[in-house]
């Protein structure tokens, strides 16, 4: 770095603080918007029974070891048999779920209520700082970088000899956009924090196929090895006490 | 710190030592790694912001960052009083988690801080 720039202050006090702030809000008003969008929706009895036997069928996976083994055959028979087993899916109704999926027009409104949300502000902030802060030199990074963050870091000049380290206003957004999630999830709760999380399993439930998760549990439930963790406990239980008498 | 403050609701004691058996409650081990991302977070904004203001550049303000890092953990670990396994399924958690997530708001906070005091 053979000089430095010298920036005014006005670039501080009108590009840099505005747009920074300007960000924070917008998040906070994403934020409230899409949990004003959010209908509530009454989900499919059907679905809500699926999901709660696998969460069954999951709770006696993970407790396996504390019952005898007797009746962990028992259970397990009761979740996985060919015949009535609850996690046991017919063949023929496999498809139908989907399609029954798609016929919902409520989940695509969802989906496309929060997809916009989350879209329509980014372009038109994007679009703002264009119009207005295009072309600003608006902060520099305290630490330097290589030749290729370049592109990223001066989108919107296309000066070659500036140093890296010195950032477009165009880019400060992006910084801006990806670094603030931190904050948002401090000041707004976890649920702006799940939020991303949560709407790509949306995209992902799109195609989600119920059978198949079931199908997925009896499985992982078949090849649980019993081992009962009890028996030994009560030696144990004995020392313990052994050392509170003594 | 904020939101350190519920981290008692902790886990269940692993009271085992004969054999190796995981009885954690799901729920309080969420919750205590919450709080861990809630003070990681927390502090990795304002430790941007005072690497910024006094004007830490280069690998200067990285080392700060893995500074507070270190410090947040043995905060969290007294926290815990040191009994980590029976808060914690593992040492990785009090250590690691949250470790990258922090650096982004770091670098932006540093970034900001520094530019508002030190560049104009």
């Amino acid at each position: 770095m053979a000089e430095d720039l010298v920036l005014d202050t006005a670039i501080r006090d009108w590009v840099l603080i505005p747009l920074s702030v300007v960000m924070v809000l917008i998040g906070i008003l994403r934020y409230f918007v899409s949990k004003l969008m959010r209908s509530s929706q009454i989900p499919d009895p059907k679905i809500v029974k699926e999901g709660q036997v696998i969460v069954r069928a999951r709770n006696l996976r993970a407790g396996a070891n504390f019952i005898p083994s007797k009746s962990f055959r028992a259970r397990r028979v009761y979740f996985s048999n060919e015949e009535n087993g609850l996690l046991h899916v017919p063949k023929g109704q496999a498809q139908n779920a989907q399609a029954q999926m798609f016929s919902d027009p409520n989940m695509a409104m969802d989906m496309m209520k929060k997809n916009l949300s989350m879209i329509i502000p980014q372009t038109l902030t994007f679009a703002w700082v264009n119009f207005f802060f295009s072309g600003f030199v608006a902060a520099k990074i305290p630490f330097p970088l290589t030749q290729r963050f370049r592109s990223m870091l001066q989108n919107g000049i296309d000066l070659s000899t500036v140093d890296v380290s010195y950032v477009s206003s165009r880019s400060w957004y992006f910084l801006n956009l990806f670094g603030l999630r931190g904050l948002f999830s401090l000041i707004l709760g976890e649920e702006n924090a799940t939020d991303d999380t949560q709407r790509m399993m949306q995209m992902g439930g799109f195609g989600f196929d119920p059978s198949k998760s079931l199908g997925a549990e009896k499985d992982s439930l078949d090849i649980v090895q019993h081992e009962w963790a009890l028996p030994k406990f009560e030696q144990r239980a004995e020392t313990v006490l052994k050392n509170l008498v003594s | 710190m904020a939101g350190r403050n519920d981290s008692g609701a902790s886990g269940k004691k692993s009271s085992d030592i004969t054999n190796d058996l995981q009885i954690f409650n799901t729920e309080n081990l969420q919750s205590n790694m919450k709080v861990i991302y809630y003070s990681r977070t927390f502090l990795s904004i304002i430790g941007g912001v005072i690497a910024g203001i006094l004007g830490f550049t280069g690998l200067t303000g990285f080392i700060f960052y893995f500074l507070i890092m270190a410090i947040t953990s043995v905060g969290l670990m007294a926290k815990a009083k040191f009994s980590v396994q029976s808060y914690f399924d593992s040492w990785n958690r009090i250590l690691l988690d949250g470790f990258l997530g922090g650096l982004m708001s770091f670098v932006l906070f540093w970034t900001f801080a520094y530019d508002i005091v030190h560049i104009f």
